[in-house]
């Protein structure tokens, strides 16, 4: 038992640190229209601490720094351009799209991502009317499986809850959001989307590399 | 212990020197207090049953209702509510009276259709300038109440005759669509401006009933399997698929031993397909041909004498109308004696390029080989004198005595149909003023002051332009009319139409100049009947295979609606969904028309239904085999080859009274052809409908946008094959890639009709959408769209 909760004290500020980064990550790609959640991340987040260590942590430190009401609807028209529509959308947010051999939704990927939303007990509220792939989604997802991970348990289930989140990433966001990210950066100028899109494809790595060691190193607890 | 020091050290030392947990560090615990906002994840507790159902895949037999001229039968494979794939009619051929009904390459398309990314997905509001492309996300019922309020403040200030629902085609063949739901609207608030005829068959509509008293001139395709000879003048079933089994019939025609003849100025992929023999021809002079075989067939005395005395007026002296001279006479005409032009063989070679022998040998051929099927496409009358054309397909007919007869045909428009089903959502407009629905564009500049001359009937005069549009579902509203940046200006002027409202799947180039932008729904998404064109004995049965994806609505439940904020929802859904449309169709189709229609679950289970008959129709033989107790709808009622009725419009260098061929303002012999030295004509391409489904990259692969090019004319140019090129005249100007071959005449360009307009920011088309070098001059008696008539330059880009 001392040992267990010791194991969950110890990963405790790990989890709770990727679990945030995925919230700020999911904020980033909030439609922005309705709400001020761009001046609201701006003030809580301080990205001027991200500049030193990555690109796209410089370009969005930089971006907050002038982020004003007028070019707040900028922003909006080019989030509606790459992800929302009227028409042609230049970087399309759900995994079907980037693999299903001809670029379509509902494909197969979005069944099983599904099946894995509906094994925890999870289902999209829009099931069957939009697709169960985007983005959001998947990146709500992962902010509710590593909530799991931080609510006391044992030692065998944390390592199933990380086992989950590594499928997750090797099934499902390590394959399609590289691509998705690499799309936005060669569709858009917009600062904000660019710095975002460079931080979702790195952070995504990180977390699986990191993932993938503390599951080794808990298997020889 | 020492594992879990493993752990700790990974923690502590390694993964702390992982950038990604710096950040997290630097940006601080907890950042966003309040998670992510609403959750779109949401508990389920329904596991087991789910279970149950995955792995059962559900076939559901289905319809879509574009303007293809078939009905093919869609069976959407489902699993777990989505449609894993589609396939079609498995239903072995042969029996020709239940022929299959497969899809083509468009059909197999249809999963691509459904779950494009670009579907148009949540109502929108325009925020630029009109047609600028800016749009906002919007509620529907902000969508709504925007509608009911302009619809009864346009009305209200300019009267009923502001209001139009636009000519369009994307929802036509099935019980409810956009286009009657808006105009059901409208006639139960005040009214709208009627629009008559259509852009597909719009010279051959006016001008056959001048014949015959009808456009009912065709037979049934299975008569054709008692044809001798076959003539397909313009007309390219392969391609445009004019009713889905007609090609079996050509094709057990053909097995039969009868010779096909193809007339076009391409080497179709008909002509490839079916065609003994394919004769090349300039466009705009086909009835200069037409005209050199009759007078082929009248002075070798091949014409049928004893048909023409008994059924026709107007072949010859003895046969006129009272009141009109002899030297009237189609024959007088064809022999030259009254303009000193006989339409002999070498005269119809300098206009037409069909050489003088060739001309003689058909005409032979045609004259002395009973009983013979000339049969008319619709191209060569979208022309500027289409009409002739329609009409002088007609006359061979008459000349030949091929009408009436089994395994002859009557030519003219061609429709033909003893197959119906009741259509239980009706529309009565209070309103009767009409214009021919190609004039649209006057009506906006000019309405008030259109006349009869323009078309206008109903009314003397109109009391106002249109000033509200709505467009559904679609693409006439700029793509699909003629000369696109005139209609553009138009449009973009936003004092003229104040309104324009679009329904649409895609962001089409008219869907840009909506002020309210509707998503609707595929075929998939709801339920309907399809029937084909008027040609066929076969329905299909369009079942809903899906709910409506993403915030897509049926344009009848959304217009429904409106109704109910004016106060007239009651009247306009008589308590039916577009169901129980589906169910009243299929009840009073077994009881008012057909005792062995389907029941609704028979129909269902079915798929389709095919309707049997004992044997084909042949087109006039009921007024053939007894004339007097079965007369012609003409005012004589016989055949008027010549009709006193256009004689009395007296305007007969445009008009005339028998089929002429008239030369064509940007034809052949329009000295502008010195500044624009090519003809262009447009066609139907196989990749899509019309305009329907240019975004789909699978059907751009079975078959890309590019221009037709003969060697000659390239060579000319320096252009080669695969080069990109400039079309353009003094309408417009468009960047194409060609495709140099010989299967096009020399002299003669042509570019698939149906391409997405897409302008850079010069107004240069960058996809070949031909209407931008279209004219909207109308051809002269239906008011109709001439839009294959076009001199153009080409040079390369």
């Amino acid at each position: 038992m001392t040992l267990t909760k010791s194991i969950h004290t110890q990963l405790q500020p790990f989890m709770q640190s990727r679990q945030n980064f995925y919230k700020i990550l999911y904020s980033l790609f909030l439609d922005p229209t309705n709400e001020e959640i761009l001046f609201e991340i701006g003030t809580l987040v301080n990205f001027g601490e991200l500049e030193e260590f990555h690109e796209g942590g410089g370009i969005l430190a930089c971006f907050f720094a002038q982020l004003t009401t007028e070019n707040y609807r900028l922003e909006i028209e080019e989030y509606h351009r790459l992800f929302v529509g009227p028409g042609y959308l230049a970087a399309p947010p759900w995994e079907s799209f980037y693999r299903s051999k001809d670029h379509l939704l509902f494909d197969d990927c979005m069944l099983q991502i599904r099946d894995q939303y509906h094994q925890f007990g999870l289902k999209f509220i829009k099931e069957n009317n939009e697709p169960d792939d985007h983005l959001l989604l998947e990146l709500e997802f992962m902010i509710h499986l590593s909530d799991l991970c931080l609510q006391p348990s044992e030692t065998d289930e944390i390592l199933e809850l990380i086992s989950s989140q590594i499928h997750l990433h090797q099934e499902h966001l390590s394959i399609w959001i590289p691509n998705f990210c690499d799309r936005v950066i060669d569709h858009t100028k917009s600062q904000l989307y660019i710095g975002a899109a460079m931080l979702l494809k790195d952070f995504i790595n990180y977390d699986l590399a990191s993932l993938l060691e503390i599951r080794e190193a808990l298997a020889n607890v | 212990m020492s594992e879990n020091n493993h752990l700790k050290n990974l923690l502590n030392n390694k993964m702390q020197r992982r950038t990604f947990l710096k950040w997290s560090g630097a940006i601080g615990i907890p950042v966003i207090a309040g998670g992510i906002g609403t959750k779109m994840l949401v508990d389920h507790k329904e596991e087991t049953k789910k279970a149950v159902a995955k792995d059962n895949e559900k076939i559901i037999s289905t319809c879509s209702i574009n303007n293809c001229g078939g009905r093919c039968v869609i069976k959407a494979h489902v699993k777990d509510g989505v449609v894993v794939r589609v396939s079609t009619d498995t239903q072995p051929g042969g029996d020709l009276s239940t022929p299959p009904l497969r899809a083509c390459v468009r059909g197999r398309n249809y999963r691509s259709l459904l779950y494009h990314p670009d579907r148009l997905k949540f109502p929108m509001k325009r925020i630029g300038k009109r047609g600028e492309g800016k749009f906002e996300r919007i509620s529907w019922d902000e969508a709504i109440e925007t509608i009911a309020s302009k619809v009864k403040r346009i009305g209200d200030k300019y009267g009923p005759e502001s209001r139009y629902v636009n000519y369009a085609s994307g929802q036509s063949w099935g019980l409810h669509g956009g286009k009657s739901a808006a105009r059901k609207l409208l006639a139960l608030t005040g009214g709208y401006l009627n629009a008559r005829n259509d852009y597909s068959s719009g010279a051959g509509n006016v001008a056959t009933p001048y014949t015959y008293g009808t456009n009912n001139s065709g037979s049934s395709f299975d008569s054709l399997l008692h044809s001798k000879l076959i003539i397909l003048w313009g007309q390219n079933p392969s391609e445009m698929i004019f009713s889905t089994p007609y090609r079996e019939y050509l094709m057990q025609a053909k097995k039969n031993g009868t010779k096909i003849i193809v007339i076009d100025p391409r080497y179709t992929d008909t002509a490839i397909a079916f065609a003994d023999e394919w004769i090349p021809i300039l466009p705009t002079t086909d009835t200069a041909l037409m005209d050199a075989m009759g007078y082929v067939i009248v002075t070798e005395k091949l014409h049928d004498q004893a048909f023409l005395d008994k059924y026709c007026i107007g072949f010859d002296g003895d046969h006129m109308p009272d009141g009109v001279a002899k030297e009237e006479s189609l024959q007088n005409y064809l022999l030259g004696e009254k303009d000193g032009v006989p339409k002999t063989p070498e005269w119809a070679e300098q206009i037409c390029g069909v050489s003088a022998a060739k001309i003689r040998e058909i005409a032979r051929e045609y004259a002395n080989t009973k009983p013979a099927a000339l049969i008319q496409g619709w191209a060569a009358q979208r022309q500027a004198y289409g009409e002739q054309f329609m009409r002088g397909g007609a006359q061979l007919a008459c000349l030949t005595g091929n009408v009436g007869k089994l395994g002859g045909w009557a030519a003219g428009t061609g429709y033909w149909s003893r197959s119906d089903i009741v259509y239980p959502f009706s529309v009565e407009n209070p309103v009767k003023a009409s214009i021919p629905c190609f004039l649209w564009t006057t009506a906006v500049e000019k309405g008030t002051e259109m006349t009869a001359t323009d078309g206008l009937v109903g009314t003397d005069k109109l009391t106002t332009n249109i000033k509200a549009i709505f467009n559904m579902a679609g693409n006439m509203l700029i793509n699909q009319h003629a000369d696109i940046n005139k209609t553009r200006k138009l449009l973009e002027d936003e004092s003229k139409v104040e309104f324009i409202v679009v329904s649409d799947l895609f962001m089409t180039p008219s869907a840009k100049y909506a002020d309210i932008l509707l998503p609707g729904t595929t075929f998939f998404e709801r339920y309907d009947i399809g029937v084909p064109w008027c040609f066929g004995d076969y329905v299909v049965f369009g079942d809903k295979t899906i709910d409506p994806l993403y915030e897509c609505r049926d344009e009848y439940d959304v217009f429904a609606e409106i109704a109910g904020k004016l106060g007239v929802k009651e009247k306009f859904t008589e308590g039916r969904s577009t169901l129980d449309l589906v169910k009243e169709s299929v009840e009073r189709t077994k009881k008012e028309l057909d005792p062995n229609f389907p029941t609704f679950e028979e129909f269902r289970k079915q798929g389709v239904h095919h309707f049997k008959y004992d044997e084909p129709l042949v087109g006039f033989k009921d007024q053939i085999d007894d004339l007097e107790k079965n007369p012609f709808e003409t005012p004589s009622g016989k055949i008027e080859l010549f009709s006193k009725a256009l004689w009395d419009m007296n305007q007969h260098e445009e008009i005339p009274a028998i089929a002429k061929y008239i030369s064509s303002w940007e034809g052949p012999e329009d000295p502008l052809i010195n500044e624009f030295p090519l003809q262009l004509i447009s066609w139907h391409y196989k990749r899509r409908c019309h305009s329907t489904y240019d975004n789909q990259e699978w059907l751009e692969e079975a078959a890309k946008q590019e221009m037709w090019l003969n060697p000659n004319d390239a060579d000319k140019r320096g252009i080669k094959n695969g080069d990109r090129v400039q079309v353009f005249n003094e309408r417009g100007s468009l960047l194409i890639d060609v495709k140099v071959t010989p299967r096009i005449t020399p002299g003669v360009a042509g570019i698939p009709q149906g391409a997405w307009y897409t302008p850079d920011k010069n107004g240069l088309d960058q996809r070949g959408s031909v209407n931008v070098l279209t004219s909207q001059r109308p051809t002269a008696l239906a008011k109709a769209n001439p839009q294959l008539t076009n001199l153009v330059e080409v040079k390369k880009a």
